[in-house]
């Protein structure tokens, strides 16, 4: 399973996690009570040139996945035009967008086993309830396993619909969808009582 | 019934390549495929697949192409609907109806054919298997077999000049096996079956025995089978399990 | 034990799966993507605490970083963009329709799961996204509902095949759909 870390290398992969969550939370907090235009203008900027500085391959791969919200900022603006408040509107959308790119920052610098190191972390307060947490991280893992397995048992049935028609796949595929996952998910279930159970 | 009457089918690979995530996984295929019978055998993991979803159009190579009768597979997918059909190695793969009259029913209904035409060739299809007490019968209580055949009659349907069989024995039992093999030889259609078990191809027209993407031998199925088979026990005596792939 | 996790893993990796499938095109050809329909059905097959625990699980990878929303996107920033609330609220709204599920129980199954799938997958979910969408854009009620209201008849589209989907799973797998039994 392919995560969003970067593949570049960047000083901020060796950061806590932890820290670098709690940053992120409190700067999205920051965010929402600034108000003034031009602060918002420079937060962003400032944001931007922290995509640079890993290199032009982070920059490019940090845009793109900003790329989804520009029909979010081109109706905020336009909407606020109508309403002839045009300075509110750029604000929200500024804030918007850096509020998301410093999310993004935290999760492009950030492997997937640190995340989950913090699951564990955020999780260990439950185990006096008993609440048995090293189901959460198995579950976690199968989820991880089974996306492509599905994925492709999807892809295979969209071609038997292919194979017999001209038109898209329609939703009659779903119904043998769900009926493949429900028996995975009864051998997973009988995988794992066979080794033990849970 | 399908026409015997026409013209030899002609599949033609040219120059077939294709690269999965940077990987090659067939390499500048080139071949004429006329015969009626075609065998294309090989390990798991060599790139059979692949060209059986190449062969019925259903993935677009990477460079190249493939042509039936003259028809891009890949490009003309209604000429393609007309002129092949595929059989998936896992028929839960494949079938997506409840029932075995629906299955059978779609391909004709995406065809264009009337509601009284689809009728027609369902109940034709079925009583030529002698199988009509099927039509209402839920797909998720026939065995494996059973599933197997409603894939094959909702591709004859179709009546495909060119039917590709993706090792279409795997995981039936020795009587089913035969039945397929005998219901296969009846079919007028060129058949392209691709196999990793030889004893399948043995009385075919011709065979191609691909590797790592590359076609090692084509010919004679006695003298392709015969040199696969050599080759194969030789790897079995070796321990080649622990080399991982890429 | 062993079988409610790996339903539960399953239906989530499902939901993930439906995101990577292309678009399915319905009868009056309109492509819709399917993710939101999964995190219908998860409610409407596994129950309420089951549903929505695998939609959790779901969402909790997306946080951790894996592209697993529709159109492969993923990571923490989805928290706080726009539609952020729609996919806080998929766990939410996949226990809502789990919950008016099982409350139907002696209603025909289609036709229940449909039900459910609007109040829980429909109403809950657009409280609780359209909330996250006033806070990221500083907008009111009405007119954010004008934006959002172009994607409900889609929607309902997406609670009437939840509700033909579990009724052909409740034939196809009857022991499976949990919230029936």
């Amino acid at each position: 399973m392919i995560s969003l870390t970067s593949p570049v290398e960047t000083r901020a992969h060796r950061w806590p996690a932890a820290v670098k969550l709690g940053a992120l939370a409190m700067a999205t907090v920051g965010l929402f009570t600034l108000q003034d235009v031009l602060l918002h203008a420079g937060c962003l900027v400032a944001v931007l040139l922290v995509y640079l500085l890993p290199g032009q391959v982070f920059f490019r791969a940090g845009l793109g996945r900003l790329r989804g919200l520009w029909i979010f900022a081109v109706l905020i603006i336009g909407w606020h035009l109508v309403t002839s408040d045009l300075v509110a509107g750029v604000v929200i959308a500024c804030r918007m967008a850096t509020a998301v790119a410093l999310a993004n920052l935290v999760t492009m610098t950030t492997r997937l086993s640190d995340m989950m190191a913090v699951v564990r972390w955020l999780l260990a307060p439950l185990r006096p309830l008993g609440v048995k947490t090293a189901r959460v991280e198995l579950a976690m893992a199968l989820v991880i396993r089974f996306t492509p397995v599905l994925a492709l048992k999807g892809q295979m049935l969209t071609q038997a619909w292919r194979a017999r028609s001209r038109r898209r796949p329609g939703w009659r595929i779903l119904v043998p969808f769900a009926v493949l996952a429900i028996d995975d998910a009864e051998r997973v279930a009988e995988a794992l009582r066979a080794r033990g159970g849970v | 019934m399908k026409d015997m009457s026409r013209q030899h089918t002609v599949i033609s690979l040219e120059d077939l390549s294709f690269v999965a995530d940077g990987k090659p996984v067939l390499s500048d295929l080139t071949f004429d495929l006329t015969e009626r019978r075609i065998g294309i055998v090989g390990r798991n993991g060599t790139g059979k697949t692949t060209l059986a979803r190449m062969i019925s159009g259903l993935v677009a190579p990477t460079a190249g192409r493939v042509r039936i009768n003259g028809s891009d597979v890949a490009r003309d997918r209604r000429a393609a609907l007309r002129e092949v059909g595929i059989l998936f190695q896992n028929p839960d793969h494949q079938i997506i109806f409840p029932t075995v009259e629906e299955e059978i029913a779609f391909g004709l209904q995406q065809a264009g054919q009337s509601p009284a035409q689809v009728q027609s060739g369902v109940a034709e299809i079925l009583a030529r298997f002698d199988k009509s007490h099927w039509a209402q019968a839920a797909i998720h209580q026939l065995s494996q077999g059973q599933r197997q055949l409603v894939c094959l009659m909702s591709v004859l349907a179709m009546t495909p000049s060119v039917i590709v069989l993706d090792e279409p024995f795997a995981g039936l039992d020795i009587p089913t096996t035969l039945q397929l093999t005998r219901v296969l030889d009846s079919v007028a259609a060129t058949l392209v079956l691709i196999t990793h078990d030889p004893v399948h191809l043995r009385r075919y027209d011709r065979v191609l025995w691909l590797d790592d993407g590359q076609a090692v031998q084509d010919g004679a199925a006695a003298v392709v089978l015969d040199a696969f088979t050599a080759r194969m026990q030789q790897i079995g005596d070796g321990d080649d399990l622990s080399d991982l792939a890429g | 034990m062993e079988r409610n996790i790996a339903l539960i893993a399953v239906f989530a990796a499902l939901v993930a799966a439906l995101g990577l499938l292309p678009p399915l095109m319905l009868a009056s050809g309109i492509p819709v993507t399917a993710q939101s329909l999964g995190v219908m059905l998860c409610g409407t097959v596994l129950g309420a605490r089951r549903g929505g625990l695998a939609v959790l699980l779901f969402v909790a990878l997306v946080a951790l970083g894996l592209p697993l929303l529709s159109g492969g996107r993923g990571g923490l920033g989805v928290f706080a963009s726009p539609t952020a609330g729609f996919v806080v609220g998929f766990p939410i709204a996949a226990f809502a329709t789990g919950f008016v599920m099982e409350r139907l129980s002696r209603m025909n199954i289609g036709v229940a799961a449909g039900l459910a799938s609007v109040l829980g997958g429909i109403v809950v979910l657009y409280i609780i996204g359209m909330l996250g969408f006033m806070l990221v854009l500083s907008k009111g009620p009405v007119e954010t509902l004008m934006i959002l209201g172009v994607y409900i008849p889609g929607d309902l589209i997406k609670a009437v095949l939840a509700g033909v989907i579990t009724a052909g799973l409740a034939r196809a797998r009857p022991q499976s759909v949990l919230s029936r039994s």
